[in-house]
């Protein structure tokens, strides 16, 4: 399912991530890869503030939805 | 020799923390060549020979931020001796995907893990000989906040620079490493031996802009797609993939983990304050509080202060004394006292509550709760086009619009940027408060809607040109996807609050000493010289002075905007022109214009005049022309640097003009029509109403044009954008 139905608290492993190729690898970077752990800090209507490999990451609902869990 | 460190890491690593520790006040702050990227060098209080070079915060060395690529083109291009790179401790696994990258340049690496003792209160540990043993370089402990370790870190790095040697270097999957070294074969002896691992890996990577960099290339397809095939993966997500498991299959040696708590109280605080229902409530209260401190309550005492003491009660007499008494002629008096002090003056006057309000917002920025409203934001400001990082820049353009429009630098989209830097100074800036005031007292009874409603069209032109510009082939396209690390909440030093402050706070008085300053002179020369019945020469009447020859000239321009009506419009033309020099100018100029050699803050003495030659409908228009009109020349000169591109500054010079005069034309003439009946009339009455109408026709024809066009689209998205079609899959 996307992220952006993800439930706060609980950890997911990232499936895939989907996208505008520039976006990916940048999301790569700050840690968002396949196989990694994530977990929903907050959300506000779908933007969401996660957590990767320790870091809190606030990305929009666009980006949220394309985050496969 | 001296000795270049660079310094790296990631942003919100404490990277600045520890630069201002290295170097304290031995700082020169420029621009990287080119780009408006800032570029910090400093000297290293331990040892004047040693230069630190302070790189942009990056998460990689890919190409895809402007940042990325300052930052690895001085890597590569001007070789420093050595990379300290910091590393934020409580994230290691992530900051160390930027410290294998730096370790394949071939430059020696030393390692700074910062905020240890953060990590350690949290029951971790990271076993620092361990980590140093695996990486291949050296590894110092620091608190950039506490300044511990930070000369110890300098030290290692300069004894690595001098030793010269670099770091082994990591290996990937043996297939990969296959792959590396058939492609660094290829490469010719124009890349010197210790480089030769990164350009391979780059060429992998398919980076178009490393290929650019090198003389003759080689053809590496055949590698690419032995790995893509072998992977079944791009080269890109292949490497970035090897990348991680490396990391992650050293740090499970290096670091214990016996957190058990699952949330931090970083955490915690963002469950409440980014709350969904919670969320906007706090910031509200948290504006509101920032802005009545800085504004109602010390603000103004710090303000009365300068106005009416420094600036009142002790400068003015003892530079008028100390004039006197070396038996200064006195046009030269008049010249000091009136233009200079009185002008440059009202400038500073608006310094102690400036400071009052960036104190605020440091704050807010350093304790991480800035970021936060970034993304609060982002949800509404994304529907009129904008990114939820403009809000900072806006928050900050209400002080001053100078560090406003440098504040921009943070966005890192070109489009989102460039969006923000055009619109950042619509809202009101301190400068422009005494417009307000002025306007509210001559014609509106001082009524509180006026100062509101001053906000709101600031607020209603940016919304409004973020719907616009969006709409044509400049800014065409969604905004750039919303992502932002987030800093974990924490109590920021004294010291970095000030300094933060200071930045901008100096970039408004350095304005005050040199355009204001000038403009002051030149103004006070254009309004006592003229042409009199015996020539040209010193004028008593004003309206013989060269500046009111200006203003008949210009004064027509202004018709349709109903400044003309009273017979005096070309005292209104002068002042708005001297507004485009400094807004601060403007009353100081009614003031002068109507005969006062000194005004209060607010005009009061005009209000009278300045209501008998003008309607309220005009007069509206008039402060709405000022609010939205190009800034003043301090502004502009930031915004020409912000561009970094003439024609881009004078598109939005051209485009901040524009709005303002169609606006406040609108307003003037249908202000007119609803207490008269008619649409502004006389002279004006054709025109203005013709232009009026033909705009409005435009506007009308051109949103619904692009809606056609949006509904043709059918919103079509491009195939890999969607990420849940088949061809995201």
């Amino acid at each position: 399912m996307p992220l952006s139905m993800a439930k706060i608290g609980e950890i997911f492993q990232i499936k895939k991530i989907g996208g505008r190729e520039e976006t990916r690898q940048f999301l790569e970077t700050l840690g968002f890869v396949a196989g990694g752990n994530i977990t929903v800090v907050s959300e506000i209507n779908g933007s969401m503030i996660v957590n990767v490999k320790d870091s809190r990451v606030a990305i929009g609902r666009d980006l949220a939805n394309k985050i496969v869990v | 020799m001296a000795v270049r460190i660079a310094l790296a890491g990631n942003p919100n690593s404490g990277k600045t923390t520890l630069f201002n520790a290295l170097t304290g006040s031995n700082q020169f702050v420029g621009n990287w060549p080119g780009v408006t990227v800032e570029k910090k060098e400093g000297k290293w209080k331990g040892d004047k020979n040693v230069v630190i070079i302070d790189l942009p915060g990056i998460y990689s060395l890919s190409p895809y931020t402007l940042e990325e690529v300052v930052a690895r083109n001085y890597l590569i291009g001007e070789r420093p001796d050595v990379i300290l790179n910091i590393v934020d401790g409580t994230n290691l696994e992530r900051n160390l995907y930027l410290s294998t990258q730096l370790m394949e340049l071939g430059i020696p690496v030393v390692m700074a893990v910062n905020m240890t003792d953060l990590l350690e209160k949290e029951g971790n540990q990271i076993h620092r000989d361990q980590l140093a043993l695996k990486l291949g370089c050296e590894i110092v402990e620091i608190s950039a906040l506490k300044g511990t370790g930070v000369n110890e870190a300098a030290k290692k790095a300069v004894a690595a620079a001098e030793q010269k040697a670099a770091q082994s270097v990591h290996a990937f999957d043996k297939c990969v490493e296959r792959v590396i070294s058939s492609v660094e074969a290829k490469l010719d002896s124009e890349i010197p031996q210790e480089q030769k691992r990164f350009f391979a890996m780059k060429l992998l990577e398919k980076d178009q802009k490393i290929a650019e960099l090198m003389n003759n290339a080689p053809d590496v397809s055949d590698e690419i797609q032995e790995m893509e095939e072998a992977f079944d993966d791009d080269t890109e997500s292949i490497i970035t993939n090897e990348r991680y498991v490396y990391i992650s299959n050293i740090i499970k040696d290096c670091i214990t983990n016996n957190s058990k708590k699952k949330l931090t109280v970083s955490d915690k605080i963002d469950r409440i304050v980014t709350n969904r229902w919670l969320a906007f409530p706090i910031f509200a209260a948290v504006m509101f509080l920032v802005y009545y401190i800085s504004v109602t309550t010390v603000g103004t005492w710090v303000t009365d202060w300068t106005n009416d003491v420094l600036f009142g009660e002790l400068i003015p007499p003892a530079i008028e004394q100390g004039l006197l008494s070396i038996g200064c002629a006195e046009w030269l008096i008049g010249l000091i006292l009136d233009g200079i002090v009185a002008g440059v003056g009202a400038v500073l006057g608006f310094v102690p509550q400036m400071l009052v309000l960036f104190i605020f917002l440091a704050f807010l920025e350093a304790c991480g709760y800035m970021a936060r409203v970034a993304f609060i934001m982002d949800r509404i400001f994304r529907r009129f086009g904008l990114s939820g990082k403009s809000f900072i820049p806006m928050l900050i353009s209400s002080g001053c619009g100078v560090p406003g429009i440098m504040a921009s630098r943070t966005i890192e989209n070109d489009r989102d940027r460039k969006m923000t830097i055009m619109t950042t100074t619509f809202v009101p800036c301190g400068a422009k408060l005494p417009i307000i005031a002025l306007i509210a007292g001559a014609f509106f009874d001082n009524a509180g809607w006026v100062s509101w409603s001053a906000y709101f069209v600031g607020i209603a032109a940016i919304i409004g040109s973020g719907i616009l510009l969006k709409r044509t082939k400049l800014f065409a396209g969604e905004p750039a996807p919303f992502v932002m690390e987030l800093p974990a909440y924490h109590m920021p030093t004294v010291g970095n609050v000030l300094r933060a402050m200071w930045e901008r706070g100096w970039s408004f008085i350095r304005k005050a000493g040199t355009i204001i300053l000038l403009s002051t002179i030149v103004l006070w020369f254009l309004m006592r010289f003229g042409w009199s019945a015996e020539g040209f020469g010193m004028v008593e009447e004003l309206d013989q002075s060269i500046l009111a020859k200006i203003g008949m000239c210009i004064a027509w321009v202004f018709a349709p905007l109903g400044w003309t009506q009273g017979g005096e419009g070309w005292k209104m033309a002068v002042a708005a022109v001297t507004g485009l020099i400094a807004k601060e100018n403007v009353v100081a100029t009614f003031g002068m214009l109507f005969g006062f050699a000194e005004v209060a803050e607010d005009g009061a003495e005009v209000w009278g005049r300045l209501s008998a030659v003008m309607t309220p409908a005009a007069a509206y228009g008039f402060l709405v022309f000022n609010l939205l009109c190009a800034p003043c020349f301090a502004a502009m000169g930031a915004m020409k640097r912000e561009f970094n591109n003439v024609k881009w500054f004078l598109f939005a010079i051209g485009y901040q003009c524009g709005i303002a005069y169609l606006v406040s034309m609108f307003i003037y003439q249908f202000g007119t029509l609803a207490t008269t009946g008619v649409f502004g009339v006389e002279r004006s009455f054709f025109m203005g109403t013709f232009i009026t109408a033909a705009v409005l026709i435009a506007a009308v024809g051109l949103a619904v044009r692009s809606m056609i066009r949006d509904k043709k689209k059918g919103k079509s998205l491009q195939c890999g954008d969607c990420g849940s079609c088949k061809g995201c899959h």
